[in-house]
């Protein structure tokens, strides 16, 4: 296995390793200067040191040092997760005056004083660090790929979470087209009245919003639109939009840097016959019982609603949310909403207090399985509603209450439940009227989504690169995501979502050009015999074509790679029968050196 | 099986202190309990709470193991007065037994 390979290119390279305590972090655990030693004899290592914190000024020296005199021309840090230093140290090497791309990081934090102790940690270490050294000896200098990039967002969605990205992205002195399909702004906020926590007025807040997107001359809106292709890559994406006006469909290109989508979501609607709906008028969704609240005028000390005097309410949680296979009914695709929409919770307990505070001879029975206040004030909402004496009662998912109508009662309604709380006992609540706290559903966007080869998760809501570290980005670079067409959230979220969708998308295009981290396909023109089984295998398409080249006096097809839109997954390199095509950084015989080397037992005693 | 009566909290202020849906069900009460006696009195505060008249009449023996010790008050987090409320519910059983 360790046999060399005496057709191997470049074994005059010069290694410098640097190896980190990180203050005890990895040296508690891995014997650092006795990897200094074996690091000595691996191939093409000159130089090998260690420092108490490689990522202090005077650790970064050493780099810069040995870089300046010449002693080294390709250097491996062995420190903790690369996501924390890799750039730190590119950097350095920037600094020193050479490429930034002659650098391979070694985890020896995370990957083994972390998880390790002892020999076997220092000899991991060991074979981590040959590994990449002998990567790095296969490292060639390489340049970012510079993109020109139009200084313009696209956001597609006119729901709150898409005017707060509109005009948090134009007051960075961007310009910004705001796309809606319908014919107004404001999406669902124009169907909630007073917002929980707080109490504020949705059409105020929304009002608030509206004078700034209208007003702001660097934001274009166009209602009734519908989005019909979308080409392109980030800093230069084109949309082609159809827009109804006066009875004509008007087509027009968009040409953009960045989209934000922000698509937001629709309330579920239940099945018919889903506790009663669809059946009887007085069964009616928390969306309904917001209008009705919204329009009321009921000046009594009891909540009217169509005319009848409603003297007991009976409201259902998790109606269309946290459904269970084999339990809840599925849609007619089969599919389960199998999340928490989280806001249904904190806004059926908001409208019980103001239905308890403004009617209070109108009673309020909460059946629920779990209450979920989870965020700033929302906690209250509930030890409100205990102080407005709302009687809670608690259902077992495989015991859902049942809604039917009576007969000889006074009540139209009975609803049977089998309270946990009062020991699995069954009983009947009397009602006059039912509310199902019916949750999100994402909107489809399926159609948007493979145009431009976004994500959808489980879940049918649009899905982030990461949940935690990259929470309104597309793995395709320059689109992002903002409010409810990623997750149930409630206004103040979605505007959180917004604010970071609005600084991700301004912050990329600010400079009027991109750089790309270079790690794309190359094809070396001397090996590609024009077979196409690259471009059959790319994801991306767009990113690998065919062209025609003058070869010694004749027309031959070549893969061209637009390096912009390649995605670096290796998919061609993989299939490619002539090895013509590989990825910067990331080559075929960059991997096989690394598995000779953890392979090969010369490193570990 | 039983159907609430939604009019017993107003029935019920004659005879006792309107303080049941204080309680949050912590079950404090029945732990405190020397009856050690079948969820006594949580159980009874429950009912009350949801308005199952008819249970409190069918399960009033209940009542007369109640020692009023007073633990259950005094160790209430919620401050909702358990000995307080098995007291007026006493009463109400009194009031109504003859009739049911």
């Amino acid at each position: 296995m360790t046999e060399k390979n005496t057709n191997k290119t470049p074994d005059n390279k010069k290694i410098g390793v640097y190896i980190c305590y990180c203050g005890g972090n990895i040296s508690d655990h891995v014997d650092v200067e006795e990897v200094k030693k074996r690091a000595e004899k691996m191939p093409n290592v000159v130089v090998a040191r260690t420092n108490m914190f490689m990522c202090s000024d005077p650790g970064q020296e050493l780099i810069i040092n040995d870089l300046k005199s010449g002693k080294i021309d390709r250097v491996v840090v062995a420190s903790c997760a690369p996501s924390l230093h890799e750039a730190t140290f590119r950097d350095a090497i920037k600094r020193a005056g050479s490429n930034p791309f002659i650098y391979e990081h070694a985890n020896i934090r995370e990957q083994v004083s972390w998880v390790h102790q002892g020999d076997p940690a220092t000899d991991k270490a060991s074979v981590l660090v040959a590994s990449a050294a002998a990567k790095a000896k296969l490292l060639k200098p390489l340049d970012p790929v510079r993109v020109e990039a139009k200084k313009h967002t696209t956001v597609i969605g006119g729901g709150i979470a898409g005017i707060k990205t509109a005009i948090d992205i134009a007051q960075t002195g961007i310009n910004v087209t705001l796309i809606e399909k319908s014919s107004v702004l404001g999406g669902q906020l124009n169907n909630l009245d007073k917002l929980a926590p707080s109490g504020e007025k949705a059409s105020e807040v929304l009002q608030e919003l509206l004078d700034q997107v209208l007003n702001h001359k660097s934001i274009t809106i166009h209602t009734d639109c519908k989005i019909e292709a979308v080409q392109g890559y980030v800093g230069n994406f084109s949309l082609s939009i159809s827009k109804k006006s006066n009875n004509k469909i008007e087509k027009f290109n968009i040409e953009t840097g960045a989209i934000v989508m922000a698509t937001g979501a629709i309330p579920y609607i239940p099945f018919d016959g889903e506790f009663g709906f669809g059946r009887h008028e007085q069964v009616i969704t928390l969306q309904n019982l917001i209008q009705i609240l919204k329009d009321n005028k009921s000046t009594g000390s009891i909540l009217e609603v169509n005319g009848k005097r409603i003297r007991n309410i009976v409201m259902i949680h998790c109606v269309g949310s946290r459904q269970i296979p084999g339990i809840h009914q599925p849609k007619e695709d089969g599919k389960l909403n199998e999340y928490c929409s989280r806001t249904c919770c904190a806004a059926m307990l908001n409208a019980s207090n103001q239905i308890r505070e403004n009617f209070p001879a109108t009673s309020i029975y909460e059946m629920y399985r779990d209450i979920r206040t989870y965020g700033r004030g929302q906690e209250e909402l509930y030890t409100q509603a205990s102080a407005n004496k709302v009687v809670f009662m608690r259902y077992e998912t495989d015991a859902q209450p049942e809604v039917s109508l009576t007969s000889g009662s006074d009540y139209p309604f009975q609803v049977k439940v089998k309270d946990s709380l009062t020991f699995n006992e069954e009983m009947d609540v009397p009602a006059d009227l039912v509310v199902l706290a019916t949750g999100i559903e994402p909107d489809d966007v399926s159609g948007l989504a493979s145009m431009m080869k976004l994500p959808i998760g489980t879940d049918k809501f649009l899905l982030e690169v990461h949940p935690k570290l990259r929470p309104v980005e597309f793995p395709i670079t320059g689109i992002f995501l903002a409010g409810t067409c990623q997750a149930p959230m409630d206004a103040g979220e979605a505007c959180n979502a917004a604010g970071a969708a609005a600084v991700k998308a301004s912050a990329l295009l600010r400079k009027g050009f991109i750089e790309l981290d270079p790690f794309v396909a190359e094809v070396n023109p001397d090996k590609c015999q024009g077979h196409g089984a690259c471009i059959e295998a790319c994801l991306k398409e767009g990113a690998l074509n065919l062209v025609e080249v003058e070869n010694d006096g004749k027309t031959v097809k070549r893969a061209q790679v637009t390096a912009a839109m390649c995605l670096g997954c290796g998919a061609c390199a993989a299939v490619c029968p002539e090895k013509a095509i590989d990825i910067n950084g990331w080559a075929l015989k960059q991997y096989e050196d690394m598995v000779d080397a953890i392979v090969s037992d010369g490193f570990a005693v | 099986m039983s159907t609430i009566n939604l009019d017993f909290a107003e029935e019920l202020k004659e005879y006792s202190d309107d303080k049941a849906l204080e309680c949050f069900n912590c079950g404090t009460c029945a732990a405190i309990c020397p009856l050690v006696h079948d969820n006594f009195p949580r159980r009874m505060i429950r009912y009350v709470q949801v308005g199952a008249r008819e249970k409190i009449l069918e399960n009033s023996d209940e009542l007369w193991r109640c020692l009023h010790c007073g633990l259950c008050t005094h160790t209430c987090p919620r401050e909702a007065d358990p000995g307080e409320i098995i007291l007026g519910l006493k009463r109400f059983v009194v009031a109504n037994w003859r009739r049911s």
